[in-house]
């Protein structure tokens, strides 16, 4: 009995955190963290946050903001995928700084 | 291989002759001044007794000469022979197939039976589907943004063509994560989509068999417990009323590009049937 108490209630569980609301919520902040990210560019990155994304001390709590609503594995993959377009972005503007091209 | 085989014993074969032939012919040079086949003639008749081995030899060299020549033509003529079936031959291997009419390239057959529980936690198979053109798309729910996005794209290509052109396509969601994607899971997030979205999960081995099928990759990434990300080809097919797979689509195309090509594919489909 109680092994089919458990398995209905496994079945009745419903990931709440990636439904439409939660995911609203996560972009939100995820935006506003990057839009932090990119307002303190010059600024000196000191923390660091996951898979290496290093950001400055003024965007710490959006950061938090951001961690909270969002899931441990789409911080990750939404990082990556930002350093990945900075990476690209950088090598695309660098055009004038490079020599012998 | 075997032909390679063939030509080259045959060609070695035939070489040997020409190497026996060559020597001898040269030693018939050698004891006459004129032509070759006048003077052979002339030799045979005025010098009986000089060189008989000599004659001898010129003479079998001509005859057997003679006689390599037949078997030559044949080998070639067999061989060509032989080349002209083996084309035939596998010409027919690889043209013919059940996909004759609309499609000029065979492409392999990508999917098959398979066996889930529907969100309504009753068991479906591919039976069911027939007679419905059906969108079919891999994905899970817990997807950051590319499993959104697409089911979105599917959501709105589906009312597109029923409002528009009065199509009714059945967009099916199969899971690829159906661990956490459970009955329950699947109705809450396909719901906030289209209500029409039919979504299965099921087995973990049975979800596995279809992905084979559909030739679908998934593999579970960034494993912390139980949070990890899904890594799949993002992919949807569309499948005629007889469960054939017409096409597939990639994360390329958008709501409009989607809903355009699979009016193509039904009107394709409907000039032929």
């Amino acid at each position: 009995m109680s092994l089919e108490a458990y398995a209905s209630a496994k079945q009745d569980e419903i990931h709440t955190d990636v439904l439409l609301q939660a995911r609203q919520a996560c972009y939100k902040a995820r935006d506003a963290f990057y839009s932090c990210l990119e307002k303190h560019s010059d600024k000196k990155p000191t923390e660091i946050g996951s898979v290496g994304l290093l950001y400055p001390t003024e965007c710490k709590p959006s950061r938090e903001d951001y961690v909270k609503n969002c899931r441990v594995s789409w911080v990750k993959h939404f990082d990556r995928q930002y350093c990945k377009t900075k990476r690209t972005q950088r090598l695309l503007d660098d055009k004038e700084t490079r020599r012998g091209v | 291989m075997p032909i390679y085989r063939f030509i080259f014993f045959s060609a070695k074969h035939r070489f040997a002759h020409a190497s026996n032939l060559l020597p001898r012919f040269g030693s018939s040079k050698r004891i006459q001044s004129c032509g070759y086949t006048k003077s052979a003639k002339n030799n045979y008749y005025k010098k009986p007794t000089g060189h008989p081995v000599v004659n001898v030899e010129t003479q079998a060299s001509r005859s057997s000469g003679a006689y390599f020549i037949p078997p030559i033509l044949l080998g070639f003529g067999g061989l060509l022979a032989f080349l002209h079936y083996n084309d035939e031959r596998r010409a027919v291997k690889i043209g013919k197939d059940s996909y004759t009419g609309s499609d000029t390239a065979v492409a392999p057959i990508i999917g098959g039976p398979f066996t889930l529980v529907n969100s309504e936690n009753q068991i479906v198979n591919e039976q069911d589907f027939l007679g419905n053109w059906v969108l079919l798309y891999f994905g899970y729910t817990s997807s950051p943004d590319i499993g959104p996005d697409q089911v979105r794209i599917m959501a709105k290509v589906i009312d597109t063509l029923e409002a528009k052109k009065n199509l009714k396509v059945l967009p099916v969601f199969v899971t690829i994560d159906p661990q956490r994607d459970t009955p329950a899971q699947l109705r809450a997030y396909l719901k906030e989509f289209d209500p029409r979205i039919v979504g299965l999960g099921g087995l973990v081995s049975a979800v596995r068999q279809m992905a084979q099928e559909y030739r679908v990759y998934f593999k579970k990434v960034e494993e912390e417990g139980d949070d990890y990300l899904v890594e799949s080809s993002h992919s949807m097919y569309l499948i005629d009323p007889k469960m054939k797979v017409v096409r597939c689509f990639g994360v390329e195309y958008n709501a409009e590009q989607l809903s355009k090509e699979i009016l193509k594919e039904l009107k394709k489909h409907q000039v032929n049937a």
